[in-house]
């Protein structure tokens, strides 16, 4: 009686059945890559870039970059997971939730569900489009099935974390605008105080301390860290496994928060 | 038959002092159409909001089939069904998969479940557009879906909180056809709230009349009426002796003058009376001009003791009145 799946069934009918948002959903990795990939190859500049430490040992940019775009498309539509609960507040699909006897936290997680659900298809599509295009991804070190299992766990993580956040805040919001409000500051600054898209050898020095802290940047360097070396040494891995600990740490704190805050404080 | 619902002081502050429901004693029978009349912010979908434990009460209890709405939410929630003054359903889903869902929200099994729904369609005459998008539905279809949604899992209790609001006449006199097939059929007791008059008078077997927060009186919908004490016979004459001449027939409550040559007579039953004035007049050779019977409604009850007229709406309500209104038309 916890309507998860019913609720998260209903939020992927609602996607795969509108286009617009579907096929968006499903073009936008390939904008990204392209647009990322040499909007910011800041390697043109610099000769010799390519194996040394800005590029951390990747043979070009887009190789370098997969892990930073894959994890700020997830970051962009994980931050719009809270808009359907206050449409759902709005349009009156929520009175009819509360007044189920279903868990109320089964409304919230099913948007933070289906909202990493929808992920899934654009982080393949983005690696695929990214191996499609000229000077793209190349696994010069080969690329194991732990590799595939680490990009998913960060995908994964950082889309429900970002997802929860963006559904806490939305629990009681009663207008749509200050969510479109708070997703607008903060998601460049969350992008770009990250290694998201630089390594931290490219970034001023306070701006790369901040950056440690953001889980932009241990999702991002983790998957980067197995696209660019395949498969790792004991210290790489190391290395990794704390990134993505830290990652699922945050995700569980949120989880437990998320679950508690929406039994308590969902309103009509 | 039991009582399946009881309030006892049943109570909603909101913001320290402003009580939406003010000490709330009501007793609701098993197999009732119990109507909730007030004008709008009396207090009655804050009182369903209570008993549907969708809101906490501030003090005093209530036993909804049996079962505590504070300490036993959710048990209460399993064994009612609720038709919310808004629109619920959701617009990207067809009609069948609102349903189905909200079974889901109810464990009822799969199969059990496919069954019930397509009796449900059946019982409302919307078999036929089950499988379209709730948005290409017009704003009766709606309503009619919210209605079954509240008996997918095969409620005791039905509320419905204003089921007819921003329908148009026509839509409204049907909605109240499958309102009484529901309770026919399905045997669910039903609590009603409206602040259409109409309403109530057609549908309900009992109304408590609520004002700031609080019953003002219960009964049947005839017995309300005929607190009033009768119902008046307007006659007017020909000549104002014939008029005076009328006031002394027997048998009758009170005769009253009223305009030239016309006399108001109240009698407890016109049905009953009629006949007698009627033979009064004759016997007397009383040369009438016209003749009318009224008999109370609802309004002058409502009147009678809440002291005001309930068409008299505040603007806040007229807003969300025509929102509901427009979002119907769509």
């Amino acid at each position: 009686m916890s309507g998860l799946i019913p609720l998260t069934v209903r939020e992927l009918k609602k996607w795969y059945r509108n286009p617009i948002f579907f096929i968006t959903g499903l073009l936008q990795p390939f904008f990204w890559i392209a647009l990322f990939g040499s909007a910011f190859d800041i390697t043109k500049f610099l000769p010799n870039a390519s194996g040394s430490l800005i590029l951390q040992g990747a043979p070009n940019y887009i190789t370098y970059i997969v892990g930073g775009v894959l994890t700020t498309s997830s970051l962009f539509t994980a931050m719009f997971a809270g808009t359907n609960i206050i449409f759902d507040r709005r349009l009156g699909p929520m009175g009819r939730f509360l007044s189920s006897p279903i868990r109320r936290s089964s409304i919230v997680f099913s948007k933070i569900i289906s909202s990493t659900i929808r992920i899934l298809p654009q982080a393949l599509i983005l690696i695929v489009a990214a191996l499609l295009i000229p000077n793209g991804l190349k696994f010069i070190h080969g690329f194991t099935i732990l590799d595939v299992l680490v990009i998913l766990a960060a995908i994964t993580l950082v889309s429900f974390i970002f997802s929860s956040i963006f559904s806490v805040i939305a629990i009681r919001m009663t207008n749509m605008n200050s969510i479109f409000g708070i997703v607008n500051l903060v998601n460049l600054p969350l992008l770009f105080v990250s290694y998201a898209m630089f390594s931290p050898v490219m970034m001023a020095t306070w701006l790369s301390n901040v950056a440690k802290y953001n889980p932009v940047s241990w999702s991002a360097e983790a998957m980067r860290m197995v696209i660019i070396n395949g498969s790792l040494t004991g210290s790489q891995w190391y290395q990794v496994g704390t990134w993505l600990g830290a990652l699922a740490v945050l995700a569980l704190g949120l989880l437990l928060l998320t679950a508690y805050l929406s039994e308590k404080e969902i309103r009509d | 038959m039991g009582d399946i619902i009881i309030t006892r002081d049943l109570t909603k502050v909101y913001h320290g002092h402003i009580k939406a429901v003010d000490n709330l004693n009501i007793n609701i029978g098993e197999g009732e159409i119990y109507g909730l009349l007030g004008p709008n912010g009396a207090g009655k979908t804050t009182t369903i909001n209570m008993l549907t434990t969708r809101i906490a009460s501030s003090s005093g209890t209530a036993t909804v089939n049996g079962y505590d709405i504070n300490k036993e939410s959710l048990k209460v929630r399993k064994t009612i069904g609720v038709v919310p003054q808004d629109l619920t359903a959701d617009e990207d889903l067809t009609g069948r998969e609102n349903l189905t869902m909200v079974s889901q929200f109810y464990d009822v099994p799969k199969q059990e479940a496919r069954e019930r729904i397509e009796n449900l369609l059946k019982l409302v005459d919307m078999t036929e557009p089950a499988d379209r998008y709730v948005k290409t539905y017009s704003g009766g279809m709606r309503k009619r879906l919210e209605l079954i949604v509240g008996l997918v899992h095969n409620p005791k209790i039905l509320f419905l909180d204003e089921p007819t609001l921003g329908l148009d006449i026509q839509t409204r006199s049907q909605m109240w056809e499958y309102v009484r097939q529901i309770q026919k059929e399905l045997d669910v007791t039903i609590i009603l709230t409206s602040h259409y008059l109409e309403e109530i008078d057609a549908l309900a077997d009992r109304v408590s009349i609520i004002d700031h927060g609080k019953v003002l009186v219960t009964g049947s919908p005839q017995e309300l009426k005929s607190s009033l004490n009768g119902d008046i016979i307007t006659i007017t004459f020909r000549e104002q002796n014939e008029a005076d001449a009328m006031k002394n027939i027997p048998g009758v409550l009170e005769v009253t003058d009223s305009g030239p040559n016309t006399v108001r007579v109240k009698v407890s039953n016109a049905d009953e009376s009629l006949p007698d004035v009627i033979n009064f007049i004759s016997t007397n050779k009383l040369s009438t001009m016209k003749l009318t019977v009224q008999k109370p409604s609802l309004d002058e009850v409502f009147l009678e003791y809440t002291g005001k007229d309930i068409r008299v709406e505040d603007p806040g309500d007229a807003r969300k009145m025509m929102m509901n209104m427009r979002r119907l038309r769509q």
